[in-house]
């Protein structure tokens, strides 16, 4: 029984929902008695998005795109029965994800060694300690051009090169698995899908600069990459990967794992080497640097767990090879946690230099709903917004900083025309307030200031000039803080004063939230003419606020009106106005 | 504790290279876990027991499509590997029946083909 597989995806035909292309196949397939040899599916998602009918034949790994319905006859006819491809229809577009960090996971089984040295695994690790030559592993990563995936972006084989040459007998080196930006959990997703990229990363760091102790440092909120990373630390040790003579060489190494209680500045590595150690989670002004005075004031190589999993590929294949991907000062992939209103979330890994309408429209499948993308936010807490004007920018270190946001750990949320702006600058300033360690003054008086001229513009008691107090403010908190919390806490606000002036002025002058989010400026009232007088809002309503009977229709009395959008939810008449 | 040198990692790759096996691979991370593929997983492997079935099943990370978990990716000889999204119990039963045993896809629940590897 040799079937063709054909599938066909028609969601997100916009103009014609009525047709319903599968029966058209196989109508077609019946008529010409193929139905026996065919199997149509019709499936959800196929990778390729806004490009019409897309019709994938498999066996012949044909992919057609924007067929049009005229066009399903000569498909059956020609391609499903004789099995020629039709030259004009075919989809031809290389792939825009590229899977080096995330190679294995999704494709290994994260608790079986074996199953990761099948793909290669420590065939670096291998490489590098029969070679012995621990400068030419940074050597090869000055090539690779790889830079910290932590959100500084520091050249890699830097850090590692100043860490080897402070003279000391006794070296470390650190994951930071501490991962506690709202929205992204990339390096969750290594960590549970294929831990021992990351360990093979930690010993070649260790043995590149000359140290024989690691540690992990993951956050206790990801029990499973705890569980998934211990287990694949056993494993190692019971391969001889990990102890005493390491793959018959005279190098020993040695990993134990931390668990950070949860604080997003113990992701900073200063407060995470203090966090290490026992004492409280608080960063310490640098210079001295980790790498010349870190853990123990011992050297101290500590990076990124992302940065880490590029490591044995680089090894293995080579700092050129690396190098040509991405662009001319960013170099490799980068993996985004893709999240908000766009309709595939998910973990993608892609080129840098890719842009961001790509991630979001080609990759991610567009937006969810109909309402148009206002920006991206990327960078988390410490990052800003990307508006909708500048979606085709190549995505790089320099052009987000250049466009006020940052690279940071890898969060991409997408904003559309629901989401406030000044809300949304709120909503991550108040997470550092929550956050910082108290440590200095910029930093906890300057954020808590902020957040109350925000609070009091979302309120609707907002004057102009604390726009200016802002500004102020955030410059303040930008050069005076102790550590990169403080110091870029206050990017999220000046991104968005800077491409959304608007919205503020709105809040603050016309006392109106567009997007609808900030409940005080809300008003919510009946529409007469939709209501139908069915009660479901005054029965639903939590404070009594609605009145009236079926005679003389229903009111909200703003007064008692707590904006919780009840009776805009339970209305099934339209009938409630939220403006 | 067993030394590996260089040839046993060679020896251990060798061994592990496809055995041309059909298997069912269920995303285990985080995301996956949280929508149900411990179940699922579960469920699988009660069901292959039940009936006998000759084919593996296994767990990975995350597949990076974080929208449709459950996911649960089949690979059966003569049929391309696909991943089926948003997998419930009674996905499990229609995967099994159908793609597994019946060597059709399962209809409407497909989110992912993966090409020839
Ligand atoms: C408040 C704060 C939180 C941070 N959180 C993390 C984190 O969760 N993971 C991480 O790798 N780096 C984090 N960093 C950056 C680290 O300080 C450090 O730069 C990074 O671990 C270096 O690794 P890399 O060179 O591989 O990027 C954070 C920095 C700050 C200021
Ligand atoms: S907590 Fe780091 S700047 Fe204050």
């Amino acid at each position: 029984m040799d079937q063709k597989i054909v599938f066909i995806k028609d969601t997100g035909i916009e103009n014609d929902r009525t047709k319903d292309y599968y029966a058209l196949f196989l109508n077609l397939l019946r008529e010409n008695s193929l139905e026996d040899q065919v199997q149509i599916n019709r499936v959800a998602d196929i990778g390729i998005y806004n490009q019409g009918l897309v019709v994938k034949i498999f066996e012949q790994d044909v992919i057609y795109a924007n067929v049009k319905e005229e066009q399903i006859k000569e498909i059956v006819l020609k391609t499903i029965k004789e099995g020629k491809v039709i030259k004009e229809l075919l989809f031809q577009s290389p792939p825009k994800q590229l899977r080096i960090v995330l190679r294995n996971c999704g494709e290994i089984d994260p608790e079986n060694i074996d199953e990761y040295i099948a793909k290669d695994g420590y065939q670096a690790l291998n490489k590098a300690v029969q070679e012995n030559k621990p400068e030419k592993i940074i050597e090869e990563l000055k090539k690779s051009g790889l830079r910290g995936r932590g959100g500084a972006g520091f050249p890699t084989w830097l850090k590692w090169k100043l860490t080897r040459e402070t003279p000391e007998a006794q070296k470390y080196v650190i994951c930071n698995a501490d991962e506690g930006d709202p929205g992204a959990y990339m390096d969750r997703g290594v960590l549970e899908g294929d831990p021992h990229s990351v360990i093979e990363g930690l010993i070649l760091a260790g043995f590149a600069i000359g140290a024989n102790k690691g540690y992990f440092y993951v956050r206790a909120e990801y029990p499973l990459a705890v569980q998934r990373v211990e287990l694949a630390l056993a494993q190692a040790y019971d391969h001889g990967l990990l102890g005493k003579n390491i793959l018959g060489s005279n190098f020993n190494f040695e990993i134990d794992i931390r668990l950070g209680a949860g604080a997003f500045v113990c992701g900073e590595e200063t407060a995470l080497i203090a966090s290490i150690e026992g004492r409280r989670g608080t960063p310490r002004p640098r210079p001295p640097y980790p790498s010349v005075k870190g853990l123990w004031d011992k050297p101290t190589a500590i990076n990124n767990v992302e940065t880490l999993a590029n490591i044995a590929p680089i090894i293995l294949k080579g700092g050129d090879w690396y190098a040509a991907i991405g662009t001319e000062k960013s170099k490799g992939t980068k993996v985004f946690a893709l999240t908000g209103k766009v309709k595939n979330s998910g973990l993608v890994e892609v080129p840098m230099g890719i842009t961001l309408r790509e991630i979001v429209y080609d990759i991610g499948g567009g937006m969810i709903s109909s309402k148009g993308i206002k920006a991206v936010q990327t960078g988390g807490p410490s990052g800003g917004v990307i508006p909708q004007e500048y979606l085709d920018t190549p995505v790089d270190y320099e052009n987000l900083q250049k466009l006020g946001s940052i690279m940071g750990s890898g969060g991409m949320i997408v904003m559309d025309e629901d989401d406030c702006m000044v809300d949304i600058a709120k909503f991550y300033l108040g997470f550092c307030v929550d956050e910082s360690c108290g440590k200095c003054v910029p930093c906890r008086i300057g954020g808590y200031q902020m957040l109350a001229l925000l609070d009091k513009i979302t309120e609707g008691q907002g004057k102009l000039e604390d726009i200016e107090k802002l500004k102020r403010i955030a410059l303040a908190m930008q050069k005076a803080s102790l550590c990169a919390l403080g110091q870029t806490a206050a990017n999220p606000v000046v991104s968005t004063l800077k491409y959304f002036f608007a919205e503020y002025q709105d809040h603050i002058v016309d006392k109106k939230c567009r997007s609808h989010k900030c409940k005080h400026l809300l008003n919510y009232s009946i529409i007469q003419d939709k209501c139908k007088r069915c009660r479901v809002c005054l029965i639903n309503c939590p404070v009594n606020a609605i009145s009236g009977d079926k005679e003389q229709g229903f009111l909200v009395d703003p007064k008692i009106c707590i904006r919780c959008g009840k009776c805009y939810e339970v209305c099934k008449f339209n009938a409630i106005a939220k403006e | 504790m067993i030394k590996l040198t260089k040839n046993d990692l060679d020896k251990i790759k060798a061994a592990h290279q496809d055995d041309g096996r059909d298997w069912i691979k269920v995303g285990m991370s985080t995301c996956g876990i949280a929508a149900g593929a411990d179940k699922v997983y579960a469920l699988f492997v009660e069901e292959i027991k039940k009936r006998k079935l000759d084919i593996q099943i296994k767990k990975c990370g995350c597949q990076g499509m974080c929208y449709s978990e459950p996911s649960v990716e089949v690979r059966v000889k003569g049929l391309p590997d696909v991943i089926y999204g948003k997998v419930d119990k009674e996905g499990v039963i229609k995967i099994l029946d159908k793609h597994i045993c019946g060597n059709t896809l399962v209809k409407d629940s497909i989110y992912e083909l993966r090409t020839k590897r």
